[in-house]
């Protein structure tokens, strides 16, 4: 397929701007509390005990689940919090599986 | 003196313990040496000591002990990214993990009848320290999975039943601490 020069344009700017979304996983671990997982997910992202529960459900049922989405450096900064309280977190980018 | 019944909020944010003296030393003793096992890796003569200022470190390879890469564990899989990832920020994390458990011991030391009271930045340190002594016992104990059958079938004289009895108490702890102030936040 011939791309237009437009489409080239908006790939190529795809690729230098900083916006390709990274994600913090957060893996399952035995020794964790789940209420503790909770409580550091509402402290650490500010989310509702709800949401906060959910992500942590979502750890311990499927093994991991992704708590933040957004920039390299965001990400970086997450995952050094998370492992400041001994969670298990890795960053990768978001297009990749999981 | 009674053995200590876990935390309990009083008032808005403060939170309540009575520990007695066998408890304390427990803790104390675990505390240091989490703090020891953290401290600086010293690395093969080498290191720039601008650098260091800044908190970035010659090593980036992960630790070899098997506590230490549980509580300073990978950001990526890649190992690229990750040895670059450790080599800005695992002295950062090594320090603040510290912190935690210094603030723990001091908060005991400080304390000779053995109350103590904690606000809501010093729960989350104590949360933060007591999960790393916890991690660091898990490790010794071999807990890989929801499987404590191992443990369970310890025989009395077998040491690892008091680390076992240790890393539970601590669980107890924590889960006690957690209650007090989730308490507040629904």
């Amino acid at each position: 397929m011939v791309k237009t020069a437009d489409a080239v344009e908006a790939e190529i700017r795809e690729i230098f701007s900083n916006n390709s979304p990274w994600v913090t996983i957060v893996w399952d671990d035995p020794v964790n509390l789940q209420s503790y997982v909770t409580y550091v997910f509402m402290e650490l992202f500010g989310y509702s005990k709800a949401k906060a529960t959910e992500l942590m459900l979502q750890v311990h049922n499927e093994g991991k689940a992704v708590v933040s989405t957004g920039g390299r450096e965001e990400m970086e900064h997450d995952v050094a919090r998370l492992h400041e309280y001994g969670l298990w977190a890795t960053i990768q980018r978001g297009d990749q599986a999981i | 003196m009674a053995a200590s019944d876990g935390f309990k909020r009083h008032g808005e944010h403060s939170y309540l313990i009575q520990f007695d003296e066998s408890e304390k030393d427990v803790l104390i003793n675990l505390c240091e040496q989490i703090i020891e096992l953290l401290a600086e890796r010293v690395d093969h003569g080498h290191e720039d000591p601008l650098a260091a200022l800044v908190g970035i470190t010659s090593h980036d390879s992960p630790p070899d002990d098997e506590v230490l890469h549980r509580l300073l564990p990978n950001a990526y899989a890649d190992q690229v990214d990750a040895a670059e990832f450790r080599r800005y920020t695992e002295s950062t994390l090594r320090g603040k993990k510290q912190a935690h458990a210094i603030s723990i011991r001091m908060a005991l030391k400080s304390s000779p009848e053995g109350d103590v009271e904690l606000d809501h930045d010093s729960a989350n340190a104590w949360l933060g320290g007591l999960n790393d002594i916890r991690l660091a016992l898990g490790v010794r104990l071999k807990i890989e999975d929801n499987n404590y059958e191992h443990l369970e079938l310890l025989t009395p004289d077998d040491p690892m039943r008091g680390v076992y009895a240790v890393y539970s108490w601590l669980g107890w702890l924590q889960e006690s601490l957690l209650e007090a102030l989730m308490s507040e936040v629904d």
